[in-house]
């Protein structure tokens, strides 16, 4: 068995521990938001919070949650009024969609650990999200969006 | 085990065509006849738009929503020419792959093209024109005022001398019982309010909350998951398959045999993955078993040397391009192996059985999916039921149709209890249908003013129309062409603007063992990058500037000289380059849009670095110009990364390359700045998704040769240090 908080609830889950993360909040939690890309943390579509950190969760192993805070994209805010979403939303950023929480989670770890950052803070933060859609002008305008938002 | 199926929101489309509930006022949707005529396909009547009593209004057409902002643009030329209040308005797709749901111009359901505006848009809008009047005859006979007097607003009719408003859904028995108008008035573009504005997409708030349910996402009760394991060359099957070495292993439930391997299915696709990836199995010795890269350019190269090629398309004299009078020009070129790598890897859940199959899946051809299961399955089309969700990225791959006969194949093996079949990113790059590799040889005459008098050129390669089913020789016949026209690998060239009196192109076809799939902008993705590299040498023999000189060749061609026109005041053209940047255009036709491209690079030791892009594209009327802009964005971006970086190299019969950290997207830090100007002279309506791809290579190369003086005549740059 192995205790975690995922997104202010406890969670006791008896998958093998060598799961990754991913699949256990995805198909064991059924919390969607995050998602899968590449299973070798190359994209950052997988990206979700371990007390406060970002990581990619398709090769954290379950264990390494025990006792630990997980935040989701579903736990970032209720209802979408997050400073980040907010600045994606106002600017429009996602087209597919597909790797915007794993951008979103990356850059609001960025925000809590750097309330001002420059691009290059940005790109350091950002640069392990991929976007297929080719989003990354709207993003780093967000990011400075949310940034004077907070 | 503690389990939270935590609820989440779907999107009403994913429901599918909702039965009517209740009297509601329904129209059709048609395409205007000259298009209708192109085929047996007259109208469309299974897809409408449909106003119910509670007011809200839905439209249902077969375009689904895979990033291109087609939703939010089609509601937005609903809404206005209706009158609608926006919340009001529900997006549906359809539930079955009807024959009344095949695109004209296709002949089958898909989302290809770049068709979603610039096809709907006038069918979208006279259903709206026609139901705005049904409800006002409506009104105006309740309230016993003449209907000139009326306006529609807001989802309300509207008398603003009596102050008097009523709901739609008040209207809708009463306007059932009138007839449908046959040439209804448009709202004057004075009115407009919706179009032509940046309104922000529908799918934001779900897309930045996680509540978008893409297929992958999609969970339905007792489901199952499924893994691949497929033979790493395209033309092997499975030779012999162990199941007892997997059938120990925790949560595995069943080994299914599909087509060229097998599906693992277990209790979560993690534990599936993990079996699949043990699982003991060998494949058949093919033919193609020692085929390499090396062995596939040698057969290109051949190609573009054979003597039994027949003229596809011919202006002018054919001798012509042959003449050795004048100066001549020659050069070859050659583009890799590419795969789309959506972010939202291959998937697909079904539930079937003999009687029924039921798919959710983010798919751009429905039809494939049909014919796939028709041919597999024998699963007649009334008893196939697709739920389309979102797609995490399209870009031509999700038009394939062998994940849902897996995933149906699952379901059976399993007694028809929903299975989810999901690709890994490795089978995705791994699994072939790739874009095509070609090769291209081209010869220009030119004249002592510099002029090209004729130009003669050889496109090496697979037909990748073959793969969708089009008989280039028929297709040959139907567009004038003279012989073997595949547009799917020769649009672009066949069909260029520039005005060359004399001028050949030929196909020489070389078939590959490879399955393949149109990728992002299709044969433009090569094509402009041939045609606009080659454009710049003929520029460079003449000894003249490469805006000069396309425009010199664009006589009559309103539509180029205006984009190249924006582009050069965008980027300055006419003034030196600063210091340390190198400049390269490129304007490029596809999809009923012109896009021109200039490209600022600079070359140092860390290679190109591409600081800005200036794109000017004129696609008619931008119905929504912040979505335009941000497809044009991305689309720079993406070509980008290909043009630096992507291919697929085969070794062994088998790809070389497995993930992003070998077939690399290009990364924040490497995205330029993207300025995009759109001209707007009363063109017809172009499409926006792919447009923005085909100039980027060529404005790059051609940037990379006004530095370096080095001409690039292969994709990707990488190749050449």
């Amino acid at each position: 068995m192995t205790n975690f908080n995922l997104n202010g609830r406890e969670v006791t889950i008896d998958d093998d521990p060598s799961t990754p993360l991913l699949w256990v909040v995805r198909d064991t939690l059924g919390m969607t938001g995050t998602k899968f890309g590449c299973g070798v943390a190359q994209c950052g579509a997988c990206t979700l919070h371990i007390d406060g950190e970002p990581v990619r969760s398709c090769v954290v192993p379950l264990s390494e949650a025990e006792g630990r805070s997980v935040t989701t994209i579903e736990g970032l805010s209720q209802d979408g009024s997050h400073p980040v979403q907010q600045a994606w939303v106002e600017l429009d950023v996602p087209q597919c969609g597909y790797c915007q929480s794993g951008q979103i989670m990356s850059a609001a770890a960025l925000l809590a650990q750097n309330p001002k950052p420059s691009d290059t803070d940005i790109d350091e933060a950002m640069s392990g999200n991929l976007c297929r859609c080719g989003t990354y002008l709207r993003i780093r305008a967000a990011i400075h969006r949310a940034s004077e938002m907070t | 085990m503690k389990q939270h199926n935590l609820a989440f929101t779907r999107r009403s489309f994913l429901a599918g065509a909702s039965a009517v509930v209740g009297a509601a006022l329904v129209i059709p949707l048609r395409f205007e006849k000259a298009l209708a005529q192109q085929t047996d396909a007259q109208r469309m009547p299974q897809s409408f738009i449909r106003i119910d009593t509670n007011g809200r209004v839905t439209f249902l057409l077969p375009t689904c929503e895979m990033g291109q902002g087609t939703h939010t643009g089609q509601t937005q030329i609903l809404a206005e020419e209706l009158g609608a209040e926006w919340s009001s308005i529900v997006v549906e797709m359809p539930k079955q792959p009807l024959p009344d749901y095949r695109i004209p111009f296709i002949g089958q359901m898909r989302s290809v093209g770049s068709f979603g505006i610039r096809y709907w848009h006038a069918p979208l809008r006279r259903a709206a024109a026609q139901a705005r009047e049904m409800l006002t005859q409506a009104a105006a006979a309740r309230l016993g005022v003449d209907s000139a007097t009326l306006r529609s607003e807001n989802g309300f009719i509207v008398h603003a001398g009596a102050g008097q408003r009523i709901p739609f859904g008040d209207l809708v028995e009463d306007a059932m019982a009138l007839p449908v108008p046959e040439n209804p008035t448009f709202r004057p573009d004075s009115e407009r309010t919706l179009t032509g504005r940046a309104v922000p997409r529908l799918d934001t708030p779900a897309k930045i909350t996680g509540r978008a349910v893409y297929s992958i996402d999609v969970q339905r009760d007792g489901m199952l998951y499924g893994a691949v394991r497929l033979a790493p060359v395209f033309s092997a099957d499975v030779d012999s398959i162990d199941e007892s070495s997997v059938s120990d292993m925790p949560g595995v439930v069943a080994v299914v045999r599909v087509p060229r391997g097998a599906v693992v299915v277990a209790n979560s696709w993690w534990q599936a993955k993990q079996a699949a990836d043990a699982l003991n199995v060998t494949f058949t010795q093919t033919a193609a078993d020692t085929l390499s890269t090396d062995e596939i350019n040698s057969m290109l190269r051949e190609a573009l040397d054979r003597t039994d090629v027949p003229i596809t398309t011919l202006r002018g004299n054919a001798a012509a391009t042959l003449s050795s009078q004048g100066r001549i020009v020659e050069a070859e070129y050659s583009v890799p192996l590419l795969t789309h790598v959506s972010m939202e890897p291959i998937n697909c859940t079904a539930e079937s059985t003999e009687e029924r199959t039921e798919l959710w899946i983010g798919t751009q051809g429905h039809d494939v999916l049909r014919m796939t299961l028709e041919r597999g399955l024998q699963v007649p089309a009334e008893r196939l039921f697709i739920n389309t969700t979102y797609l995490g990225g399209g870009f031509g791959r999700k038009t394939h149709g062998e994940i849902a006969h897996q995933a149906a194949l699952a379901s059976r093996a399993v007694g028809g209890r929903p299975v989810k079949v999901l690709w890994a990113r490795e089978d995705d790059v791994q699994q072939g249908q790739y874009r095509q590799t070609m090769m291209c040889r081209f010869r220009a005459v030119l004249d002592d003013t510099g002029s090209i008098t004729a130009m003669r050129i050889r496109l090496a390669g697979p037909q990748m129309g073959r793969a969708y089913g089009f008989d280039p020789e028929r297709l040959a016949q139907v567009t004038g062409n003279l012989a073997n026209f595949d547009p799917f690998s020769l649009s672009g060239l066949s069909d260029m603007r520039y005005v060359i009196p004399n001028f050949v192109v030929e196909h020489a076809v070389v078939d590959l063992p490879i399955p393949l799939c149109p990728w992002r902008s299709i044969a433009h993705s090569f094509n402009g990058f041939f045609f606009e590299s080659f454009m710049d040498e003929c520029a460079v023999a003449a000894g003249r500037d490469p805006l000069a000189f396309r425009r010199s060749h664009c006589t009559g061609q309103t539509r180029m000289l205006a984009v190249l026109d924006r582009v050069t005041e965008m980027s300055r053209w006419n003034e030196p380059a600063p210091d340390g940047i190198a400049r390269g255009l490129a304007v490029v036709e596809s999809y009923g849009s012109y896009v021109a491209q200039v490209v600022e690079a600079r070359v140092g030791d860390g290679g190109i670095k591409v600081d800005q892009v200036h794109a000017a594209i004129d696609c008619g009327h931008a119905i929504n110009p912040g979505q335009v802009e941000t497809q044009i964005q991305g689309a720079v971006i993406d070509a980008l990364g290909a043009a630096l970086r992507q291919k697929v190299t085969i070794r062994d019969g088998r790809a070389e390359q497995s993930n992003f950290y070998d077939y690399p997207l290009l990364r924040i830090e490497e995205a330029p700045s993207v300025a995009v100007s759109i001209v707007e002279i009363g063109s017809p309506l172009g499409g926006v998704g792919e447009p923005g791809i085909p100039p980027l290579a060529p404005a790059l190369a051609n940037a990379l040769f006004a530095t370096s003086r080095q001409r690039v005549r292969s994709l990707p740059l990488s190749d050449h240090g």
